[in-house]
C-alpha cells in the first residue's frame, strides 16, 4: 500500500460530506415531498418510496387558500419590518462603536451579544414575563393576549439586533474615513456624505445583516408562538403546524415557498452590488 | 478502501453477533408510552420502579428473567410514524383513542386474546369496559378487542370562581362571550379547540336535545348517541362553519396555549382555560398549595369530550408479555400508584382505588360513636363507576362539599358522562381539519391588502429590471 498523498484538497472532504448531508439532501427530499402526494390518501407515513405519485395537489392547496396567502404575505411584512427596525437601530450604534476614538467599543459589542448566550426561548419567555409585569406595575396592556404582532416584533427586534450590529460593525471598522472626509471638504453636506459615501461603503455589511434577519424571522417560530400568544402565524409555525400533523407533502411546499423567497432576495440584491460596482466604475 | 470496509464490517457483524446472543438469553419486553406516565420510582426516595416490579413479579413466577425497555414518546403522532418507520418494535403502546382507531384502519394492531387479561376484566371499571364495548372500529370488530383501558378523563374548563359565575360557565357560549373579552384560553391542537368549536356551531340543536332528555322524551343511550353524532361531524359544511366560528373565538381570546395555560390559570393571566381533566387537577392543586386559591371545573351543559389512552398491541409484539404487564398494572393496588404518580384518572375501579380516593376526598368528619356527620356535605355518588368492584358494605358514596372541585374533576358525575362522547379519528377529512385549522391560525387579512401587495411586489420588480436594463445601457455608451 503506498503512502497516501496528502494535498489541500482533502481539507474540503469535511465540509463537503456536511453540504451533502446537510444541504443538498434535505433540499431534494423539501422538493420531492412538495410535488407528491400519498395515494393511498393516509397522510400519516413517512418516505418509504412507495406508494407515493407526482401531484400538484399541494400547490392547488396552497394557492387555493387565501389564508396562507395572507401568511405568507404577513410573513415578508414581518420580516421585512424587522430588518428595517434592527437597521435602523443597529447602524448608529455600530456606526459609533466602530470610532477609533471610542475606547471601550468591544466592551460595548461584547454586552450587545452576550444575550445570545442565553438560551433564547428562555429569553423569549422572560420578555413575555416582562410584559405582564409591565402590566401589572402601570395598568397598560400591551401584552401579546392584546397586541400579539406588537409583542412578536419586540420579541423579534430584541432577538435579531445583535445579528445586525454585528455585521455592521466589522464592515464599519473596515472602512476608510478618509474618504468622509474628503467628502466633507470638497463640500457634501452631511447628508449627501451619509447617503452618497457612508452607505455605499457599508453596503455589504447592510445586505449581510439584511439577509440574517429577513429570512430566519420569516422562519421563526418560537417567538411568535411564546409572544404572540400563538394567535399571531408567521411561515414557520404554519410549517410546524402541518409537520405536528405528520403532513409532510403540504408542510414541503410551504418550505418550498420559502426557498424562492431567498432566491429573489438573493436575486435583489445581487443586484444591488452590481449596481454598487457599476457606481464605482463612475466614480 | 478496501481495509476500512473490512473493519467496518466486521463491526457490524460483532454487534448483530452479540445483540443475537443477548436476545436468546433474556426475553425482552418493549413498552412504548407518554412521557411521565407510569409510576417509575421517582416520587420519594426507596421506591420501586413498577417496570422492575414487574420484572421481579415475573421472575418470581416463571423463574425466568426478563428485561423491561421502556421508550416514551410526547405526540400520537411521533408515535405512529416512529411504529410506522419500523425500525423499532414495539410490544406494548398506549395511544390515544383516536390513533388506536387509526392503528386498527391501517392494519397495524394484534387483538387481545380472550380471557388473557383476568384481572383487567374483573377490576377494570364496568363503566370503561362498555365504552371500548360500545365505540365499533373500522373492521366491525369493537375497541374492547384491540385495547385495554389505561387512563381517562375529560375535556372541559377550568375557571376562577371569583371572576366567573357558576351559571355562566355551564355553556361552550362563554369562550365566545365579549364579557370575558382576552381572559379565555384555548389549546393549541386541532382536536381540542374543535370540541368547542363544533359544538357552539350546533348550541342550539343540542340545546333542544338536552330538553328532550330532560323531558324524557329520549333515553340517556340516545341522547348521549345523539351527542357523540354531533360532536364528529366534520363534512365540508361543517368545517366551513367552525371555521367561521374558531375565527370569531380567535379574536375574543388571550391566546392559543399547549402547556403555558397551566400556570397561567393558577396566576391569573386567564380566568377560563380549555383542560384537559388531569392538566386541571394539577392546576387546581397547584393553585390551592401555593397561592390558598380555589379553582373549578366545568364539563359544559350541551357536551364534551370523553378520552382515554388504552394499551395495544403492534403487528409483531411479544403478545404473553404484553398482556402480562397490562393484567399487572390493572390491579387495583398498581392503578393507585399510578394515579398518584400521574395525577390522572385510572381506567381500574377496586375497592383500593376508592379508599384512595375517599381518603383524598371525603370530607365527612368521624364521630366518637364510630358514626361519619355528613351534615352540609353532598352525596357524590361513584357506583356508575365502581359497580361490581367494591366490598359489599361499600356504598360508592364521597360525601363532599363542592361539586366543581378536584373530585368532580377526576371522577365526573353520571349526569357528566351521559353527555360526554368519544371524538373520532377524522379519516378520510383529516387533511381538510388541519388546513382548516391552518386557516384559523393565520393572520386574517382584508382583501385590499392582500391585493395591494401583490400590486406592490410588482411594481418593485418592474423597477428592479428596468433599473438594471437601463444601468447597462448606460455601462456600454460609457465604454464606447
Amino acid at each position: 500500500m503506498s503512502k497516501p498523498k496528502f494535498s489541500r484538497k482533502l481539507l474540503a472532504i469535511p465540509y463537503g460530506i456536511f453540504l451533502v448531508l446537510y444541504v443538498i439532501i434535505p433540499l431534494v427530499l423539501i422538493i420531492i415531498y412538495a410535488f407528491t402526494e400519498n395515494v393511498e390518501s393516509n397522510p400519516h407515513f413517512v418516505y418509504r418510496g412507495e406508494g407515493y405519485r407526482i401531484s400538484f395537489e399541494n400547490a392547488l392547496s396552497f394557492f387555493g387558500n387565501i389564508s396562507n396567502i395572507n401568511t405568507f404575505i404577513v410573513s415578508i411584512f414581518t420580516g421585512f419590518l424587522n430588518t428595517v427596525i434592527c437597521l435602523l437601530i443597529g447602524y448608529p450604534i455600530a456606526y459609533i462603536l466602530a470610532k477609533k476614538e471610542y475606547k471601550f467599543s468591544f466592551l460595548v459589542v461584547i454586552l450587545f451579544i452576550m444575550p445570545m448566550w442565553i438560551n433564547f426561548v428562555l429569553r423569549t419567555s422572560a420578555t413575555r414575563e416582562m410584559f405582564y409585569g409591565f402590566k401589572e406595575i402601570t395598568g397598560i396592556d400591551i401584552t401579546g393576549a392584546k397586541y400579539p404582532f406588537f409583542a412578536t416584533m419586540v420579541g423579534m427586534v430584541y432577538n435579531y439586533l445583535p445579528f445586525t450590529i454585528l455585521p455592521l460593525y466589522s464592515t464599519m471598522t473596515k472602512m476608510n474615513r478618509s474618504l468622509i472626509e474628503a467628502s466633507m471638504d470638497l463640500g457634501a453636506t452631511p447628508v449627501q456624505t451619509f447617503v452618497k459615501t457612508i452607505i455605499p461603503m457599508t453596503m455589504p455589511g447592510i445586505i449581510s445583516a439584511a439577509n440574517m434577519v429577513f429570512m430566519p424571522t420569516m422562519s421563526s417560530f418560537v417567538i411568535s408562538d411564546v409572544m404572540g400568544e400563538r394567535q399571531f402565524a408567521l411561515i414557520g409555525n404554519i410549517i410546524q403546524t402541518y409537520f405536528d400533523q405528520a403532513m409532510w407533502h403540504l408542510g414541503s411546499f410551504f418550505a418550498l415557498t420559502m426557498l424562492v423567497i431567498i432566491l429573489v432576495s438573493m436575486f435583489l440584491t445581487r443586484n444591488v452590488e452590481k449596481e454598487e460596482n457599476a457606481r464605482g466604475g463612475l466614480w | 478502501m478496501k481495509r476500512i470496509s473490512f473493519v467496518l464490517l466486521s463491526l457490524v457483524l460483532i454487534f448483530t453477533l452479540t445483540s443475537c446472543n443477548t436476545k436468546e438469553e433474556v426475553r425482552t419486553l418493549r413498552i412504548y408510552n407518554w412521557q411521565d406516565y407510569i409510576d417509575d420510582g421517582t416520587m420519594e426516595e426507596g421506591a420501586t420502579s413498577m417496570l422492575d416490579d414487574f420484572a421481579e413479579y415475573y421472575y418470581e413466577t416463571y423463574g425466568e428473567k426478563i428485561e423491561v425497555i421502556y421508550d416514551t414518546f410526547e405526540t400520537n403522532e411521533s408515535m405512529f410514524n416512529t411504529l410506522k418507520t419500523g425500525k423499532t418494535t414495539y410490544d406494548l403502546v398506549c395511544p390515544s383513542e383516536y390513533m388506536i382507531m387509526r392503528m386498527i384502519k391501517a392494519d397495524m394492531l394484534i387483538p387481545f386474546e380472550e380471557g388473557a387479561t383476568p384481572t383487567y376484566d374483573k377490576y377494570a371499571s364496568k363503566y370503561i369496559q362498555n365504552l371500548f364495548k360500545n365505540t365499533p372500529v373500522s373492521n366491525g370488530g369493537s375497541m374492547a378487542d384491540y385495547a385495554k383501558g389505561y387512563m381517562w378523563g375529560t375535556v372541559g374548563l377550568v375557571y376562577d370562581p371569583e371572576y366567573v359565575t357558576e351559571e355562566e360557565i355551564t355553556t361552550w357560549e362563554i369562550m365566545w362571550n365579549p364579557k370575558y373579552k382576552g381572559m379565555v384560553s384555548s389549546k393549541d391542537s386541532i382536536r381540542d379547540t374543535y370540541i368547542p368549536g363544533v359544538m357552539h356551531v350546533y348550541l342550539d340543536e343540542l340545546e333542544a336535545l338536552r330538553a328532550d332528555y330532560l323531558n324524557g322524551d329520549i333515553t340517556s343511550n340516545e341522547y348521549t348517541a345523539k351527542i357523540n353524532e354531533i360532536m364528529n361531524r366534520c363534512d365540508d359544511e361543517t368545517l366551513d362553519k367552525v371555521l367561521d366560528h374558531l375565527q370569531d373565538l380567535k379574536s375574543n381570546l388571550f391566546g392559543f396555549e399547549v402547556d403555558s395555560g397551566k400556570t397561567d390559570i393558577v396566576n391569573g393571566k386567564i380566568r377560563i382555560q380549555l383542560a384537559w381533566s388531569g392538566d386541571a387537577v394539577y392546576s387546581m392543586s397547584l393553585a390551592e398549595e401555593e397561592d390558598d386559591k380555589i379553582l373549578a371545573f366545568s364539563v359544559p351543559q350541551e357536551g364534551s369530550n370523553i378520552w382515554f389512552d388504552g394499551w395495544v398491541m403492534p403487528k409483531g409484539a411479544d403478545t404473553v408479555l404484553a398482556q402480562m404487564f397490562v393484567d399487572y398494572v390493572s390491579r387495583p393496588e398498581n392503578a393507585v400508584r399510578n394515579m398518584n404518580m400521574v395525577g390522572y384518572t385510572s381506567a381500574i375501579a377496586g375497592q383500593e382505588v376508592f379508599d384512595e380516593i375517599s381518603d383524598w376526598y371525603d370530607e365527612s368528619v368521624e364521630l366518637e360513636d364510630g358514626s361519619f356527620d355528613t351534615t352540609d356535605l353532598i352525596p357524590y355518588d361513584l357506583n356508575y363507576f365502581f359497580e361490581g368492584t367494591l366490598d359489599e358494605d361499600c356504598d360508592g358514596i364521597i360525601y363532599t362539599s363542592s361539586l366543581s372541585g378536584q373530585l368532580y374533576t377526576q371522577y365526573p358525575d353520571l349526569g357528566t358522562v351521559e353527555r360526554c362522547a368519544i371524538m373520532q379519528d377524522f379519516g378520510v377529512q383529516n387533511n381538510k381539519v388541519i388546513e382548516m385549522w391552518a386557516s384559523v391560525k393565520a393572520v386574517n387579512l382584508p382583501i385590499w391588502v392582500t391585493i395591494g401587495f401583490f400590486v406592490i411586489v410588482a411594481g418593485i420588480f418592474a423597477l428592479v429590471i428596468v433599473y438594471t436594463v437601463f444601468n447597462k445601457r448606460k455601462f456600454r455608451k460609457n465604454k464606447r
